[in-house]
């Protein structure tokens, strides 16, 4: 019987054979934490006597969820996140201004490679899946990687998801990812690595890719990975240092399911409220007024998605209704951005542009919402709360779905403006 | 560390929320993880007056997705607060972790269990071994049982009580 990626990653990190449903100790290559946990952990250390790491040259923390501190008490958590920084002597410390979106920048920095195996103290960590890395999300129990170097792990299965067809004009990844979770459903990605391959991943880029692997974790899938290929290693070959091994599973794999997914199907896509798998085609709530628009988060900051938008905000002004923020991921992005001259069209168009992060999908620290309003956004989740306010609507979709509907102040196809 | 539960059958249906259901949010929010505290509001969500009507060694049966949602502790720890044994069709990953690490003896992978029980028959369930009976009604059914390394952190105490353990065995090296 032959492997799956993830029986073929996890073989290799332990030395020995694994197949699905094996309990084993991994020990990840790549460690992330995010903000404040990392006074959680340290905590936790202190109050297991623990004072040195199992290996600090492997943890990468950084400052995404809140990189402007808005409070004084953000302000008090960063000053100890730095002060923990240097007593573990952790290297890797991508502090605000410094890389921006933790589950982005590392793969623009070549922190990571196909067949890696890596654990973060954040579900979206499984982005990393984008370059064909393993990437588990953990809790509390990533202090006991930090101090002992693994934490049991239960082997998933895999659901390969085999991508066909090509997107209809105004159709975007984002609407093919959010899809996707509503028609496979949680029980069967309950507990596997969703798999990406098939003929259409060739024309799906690096950033696309991220959004592929962001939205599964949502319905309980235990991590997402893409079929690393060609695309991958042009993306990487200037970013990493080494080799590049591709890695795919074997043809006789013991895939869960094989499910065939075509592009050429999919509309533009909204989720409603309360969770990102509530999802109906655009035409559905068409028309419905915001007050909130934002583009960002893990699941849609990269420059193409910035791109989509200005498309559709080129020589038209954001609503006089609506506030619109937009959340460059990285720091790259951001300067990439500015080259390109997307800022200077935003800015004219009168949307806000914020500090590279999470931006206000973070539980809306920042540019949050009012009880009563509505959002259209770009971000992971739209359960109320999400963005600040208890009663507040949030609605899911494509940067080029919610660029349209910044302007006309209403849910809008994407369509209309590329006529 | 009893393995063999017999007492009662509290059986409930499918999506039971961690949150809500069997805790109220405002636990995880505050971070309680005292059992003893806990146990006052288990299954505060479906039955306000379960607390009071179980016994230790009574046990929870549940169908699919026990636990969904937003992946806290506390819930977990109420059933510990109680000495309940929990045996489910499913539990979705975050809460599978979280049962483990509150030390609770549990079977999920149950295909249908709910069809064999009802609330107040007698069971007994040996989670070593995955064997379980409803003696009310004579009825047999073997079920995987947890990895033996699973049941290892379930012994010692949960999670915090294991990393105490396996940090004591790495500075003995």
């Amino acid at each position: 019987m032959g492997k799956t990626i993830t029986e073929k990653v996890l073989s290799r990190v332990t030395g020995s054979d694994v197949t699905s449903g094996d309990i084993i100790f991994p020990e990840p290559e790549l460690i992330t934490v995010h903000d404040w946990y990392v006074v959680n952990f340290d905590k936790a250390l202190q109050e297991l006597g623990i004072n040195d790491l199992y290996d600090p040259n492997k943890l990468l923390i950084c400052t995404d969820h809140e990189p402007v501190a808005v409070s004084p008490q953000a302000s008090e958590r960063q000053k100890q996140v730095r002060e923990i920084v240097k007593k573990y002597g952790i290297k890797n410390f991508f502090d605000s201004g410094r890389g921006g979106h933790g589950h982005i920048f590392p793969i623009e920095m070549g922190f990571v490679k196909p067949g890696m195996f890596i654990e973060g103290y954040d579900v979206h960590v499984t982005n990393f899946g984008a370059v064909g890395a393993l990437a588990i999300p953990l809790l509390i129990e990533i202090t006991e990687v930090l101090a002992c170097g693994s934490v049991w792990l239960r082997t998933p299965d895999t659901v390969r998801v085999n991508l066909i067809g090509n997107l209809l004009p105004g159709t975007g990844i984002r609407d093919v990812a959010q899809k996707l979770i509503c028609d496979l459903g949680a029980d069967r990605v309950d507990y596997a690595v969703v798999e990406y391959g098939g003929p259409a991943l060739a024309s799906i880029d690096i950033a696309g890719r991220h959004t592929l692997c962001n939205t599964p974790i949502e319905i309980g899938a235990k991590s997402v990975l893409v079929e690393p290929d060609q695309e991958t290693v042009n993306y990487l070959v200037e970013r990493v240092q080494g080799n590049i091994e591709l890695i795919a599973s074997d043809p006789d794999a013991n895939f869960r399911e094989i499910v065939e997914y075509n592009l050429t199907e999919i509309e533009p896509q909204i989720a409603v409220p309360p969770t990102p798998d509530c999802v109906v085609d655009v035409s559905e709530i068409a028309g419905k007024p915001v007050h909130h628009a934002f583009i960002g988060s893990c699941a849609a900051a990269n420059l193409s998605d910035l791109q989509v938008a200005a498309e559709i905000i080129q020589g038209q002004n954001i609503h006089p209704d609506v506030r619109f923020i937009i959340t460059p991921g990285t720091q790259e992005v951001m300067a990439a951005a500015e080259t390109s001259g997307l800022l200077k069209l935003f800015t004219e168009a009168g949307a806000m542009i914020t500090q590279p992060g999470c931006g206000p999908c973070a539980g809306g620290r920042i540019g949050g919402m009012a009880n009563g309003e509505t959002s259209i956004n770009t971000g992971t989740r739209n359960d109320y709360g999400r963005l600040g306010a208890p009663n507040a609507d949030i609605y899911l979709g494509s940067a080029a779905t919610v660029a349209a509907s910044a302007i006309t102040g209403r849910i809008t196809d994407p369509r209309e403006f590329l006529s | 560390m009893k393995w063999i539960y017999q007492g009662k059958c509290w059986k409930f249906g499918d999506n039971l929320g961690i949150d809500g259901d069997v805790m109220p949010l405002r636990f995880a929010l505050e971070r309680e993880l005292d059992p003893m505290v806990l146990r006052d509001h288990l299954m505060a969500g479906v039955d306000p007056e379960f607390p009071q009507k179980v016994s230790p060694g009574d046990i929870i049966v549940a169908g699919k997705r026990f636990g969904q949602g937003n992946p806290h502790i506390q819930g977990f720890l109420g059933i510990m607060g109680h000495g309940l044994g929990l045996v489910v069709e499913t539990i979705p990953r975050g809460s599978f972790r979280n049962a483990i690490n509150a030390g609770l003896p549990f079977l999920s992978g149950c295909e249908k269990i709910t069809n064999d029980v009802e609330t107040g028959e007698t069971l007994e369930v040996n989670f070593q071994t995955g064997d379980f009976r409803n003696l009310s009604r004579d009825i047999r059914r073997q079920f995987k049982p947890l990895d033996t390394q699973l049941m290892a952190i379930i012994e010692a105490g949960g999670w915090h009580a294991n990393l105490e353990k396996r940090l004591a065995k790495l500075a003995a090296n």
